[in-house]
């Protein structure tokens, strides 16, 4: 924390280069969601503009595919970075599901249904960050592996009959659906609609939230910092 | 007064003398024809050696759709008996355009006929090409309707494969031309598919076998429950091909996907348990592997037009059903937990003031 920031009460959140992971993640999500919902709703009128717009459905494949691979590689370094960067390590242990995080989801729940008095105090992630951190994830992962059965078709049916790549289509569809379901109510919600956030957390641009920010929602850590004397 | 009657008279006879004088120069009666047509033997030995039957008598036109035309109704470039040069080829359109006044049927298919594959290959200067009457006859032409047209539903494909041989010979063993042979009109012949008059190579995108427009062409009897059901053949064929990577891709102009004739053959087409049919399973890796290098035996492990809205399809649409409600329900979830949430928020805030 550099003594400009502290002074302005302001505390990094997101270095640079996770700034950076998340923006090529967010882009690349979009692409591949414009072109692969095109072609799931290809008899929809906006669907096929958008197909039109790709340079017809080969040309869409060529887009989704190019993304899929940039995506891919995108957690591939993700992935090196939080295992063995000093910086990701430290992330990474504050990312791990633990039995914390589901009793603070309980909380939380029967806080805001009114039966608890006290709301759980979050580290630097609770669970909701948690929550779309690995779904995230793992959803990549998985839908990137029936992405490339599909792709590899001829490949893929050396060792699967034709019905696992329908069923592998209909996964990839409708995970693909499912994913963007909680990326708009539950991370766009946590980041944008959120009342403590409202109209938006900076986080994802400049890297930096407010000290007093830090001290709402995320108690713990904002006490982590105070008594390593950060702040 | 008397010149003005003769004027009358003079301009009459110009208009309708004329008239008369065609009729009778025109119209050579059949017995001056039949005095050596009529004759049996009346042959003609070609340069080639073939022969060529020049016998023609009253009934050669009777029963056709011209049986009250003469002769030189048709050969009208004969005006002089015995002609001395071998008549012309018969030209059609003398009578035969819109608008015509000879009592022919109103039609411009002949002009359909001179933009089609054939029509440009005799332009094209093709001999071969046919006129025509290389498929309607000549003496004995019969309206379509009737079963002993040489164009009539049942005929044509016979007609078509005086030149179109091997695929006539393809054609006739294939489900389509044994069910024609057996008697059932709803099966497709020749120009079933690719139309009458206006034939177009399948190269050509006004045709209505051009790769793109296969499965319309198809879908025109296969989608039709009306006809379909007297066959048991799945009308969710056409469907189910729309909705798949193959249909999708030809419907937004892939020339080169899959469309129904990629795999289930063109003339050649069989029914599926025909050892001999392209989508017989044992047949499937080798139909595939024209698109796919390496096909094996994986490919025809699963119903090929499948379905996933449909109960039948099993595991694939107990997935997508599964799926589908995960979906629902996760979204009706996560709008409860945003308006809980929301509110419990606010009540922090209330606290905290």
């Amino acid at each position: 924390m550099s003594r400009a920031d502290l002074a302005a009460g302001k505390v990094i959140r997101m270095s640079l280069r996770f700034r950076l992971q998340h923006f090529l993640l967010m882009m690349l999500l979009l692409v591949l969601a414009v072109t692969g919902f095109a072609l799931m709703y290809h008899d929809n009128a906006l669907a096929q503009a958008i197909i039109r717009i790709e340079g017809g459905v080969q040309n869409r494949g060529v887009v989704h595919r190019i993304a899929a691979v940039l995506l891919l590689a995108n957690l591939v370094y993700h992935i090196f970075y939080m295992l063995f960067s000093r910086e990701g390590k430290a992330e990474f242990r504050e990312l791990l599901v633990t039995r914390r995080d589901v009793d603070d989801f309980l909380q939380a729940l029967r806080y805001n249904l009114g039966t608890e008095k006290e709301y759980p105090r979050f580290g630097k992630y609770g669970y909701r960050e948690k929550f779309q951190y690995w779904g995230a994830t793992v959803g990549i992962l998985l839908i990137g592996f029936t992405g490339f059965m599909l792709w590899a078709e001829t490949f893929s049916m050396r060792f699967f009959p034709k019905f696992i790549l329908d069923l592998a289509l209909i996964i990839h569809g409708y995970q693909g659906l499912l994913g963007f379901v909680l990326l708009f109510l539950w991370h766009l919600y946590n980041v944008h609609l959120h009342p403590s956030v409202f109209p938006m957390n900076p986080a994802w641009l400049t890297g930096k939230v407010s000290t007093e920010w830090l001290r709402r929602e995320h108690p713990l850590e904002y006490e982590k910092l105070k008594g390593e004397g950060l702040l | 007064m008397r010149k003005f009657l003769f004027a009358v008279v003079v301009f009459l006879g110009g208009v309708v003398l004329p008239g008369f004088a065609r009729d009778a120069g025109a119209a050579i009666s059949l017995e001056k024809c039949t005095l050596c047509h009529g004759k049996p033997e009346f042959r003609k030995l070609l340069v080639d050696g073939a022969i060529r039957d020049l016998f023609v008598t009253g009934d050669s036109l009777k029963g056709s759709v011209h049986e009250k035309k003469g002769c030189t109704d048709c050969h009208f470039d004969v005006n002089e008996i015995p002609h001395r040069e071998r008549p012309k080829r018969v030209t059609c359109t003398h009578c035969h355009y819109k608008g015509n006044r000879e009592g022919a049927p109103q039609s411009d298919n002949v002009l359909a006929y001179f933009d089609s594959a054939h029509g440009k290959a005799i332009a094209a200067g093709n001999a071969k090409a046919p006129l025509c009457q290389d498929c309607h006859g000549s003496h004995q032409i019969l309206k379509v309707k009737n079963p002993e047209s040489k164009v009539s539903r049942f005929k044509v494909a016979e007609t078509c494969g005086r030149c179109h041989m091997e695929i006539y010979a393809k054609y006739k063993t294939s489900i389509h031309g044994v069910a024609l042979s057996k008697g059932i009109a709803d099966a497709p012949s020749c120009t079933g598919c690719h139309g009458e008059h206006r034939i177009y190579a399948h190269t050509d995108p006004k045709s209505t076998v051009y790769p793109t427009r296969v499965s319309e062409q198809c879908s025109k009897c296969h989608a039709s429950v009306a006809i379909m059901s007297k066959f048991g053949i799945e009308t969710e064929q056409v469907a189910t091909y729309n909705e798949s990577f193959h249909g999708v891709a030809s419907k937004f102009g892939s020339r080169t996907v899959a469309n129904c004739a990629s795999c289930h053959g063109v003339h050649d087409i069989r029914p599926p348990d025909d050892p001999l049919s392209t989508v017989n399973p044992r047949n499937i890796p080798k139909t595939c592997g024209k698109c796919h290098p390496g096909a094996n035996a994986n490919f025809a492990v699963g119903k090929i037009h499948v379905d996933a809205k449909k109960k039948e399809s099993g595991i694939i649409y107990w997935t997508a059903t599964f799926f589908k409600y995960l979906t629902i329900c996760t979204m009706l979830a996560l709008i409860v937990h945003i308006f809980l949430d929301m509110y419990g928020r606010t009540r922090r805030l209330r606290g905290e003031r």
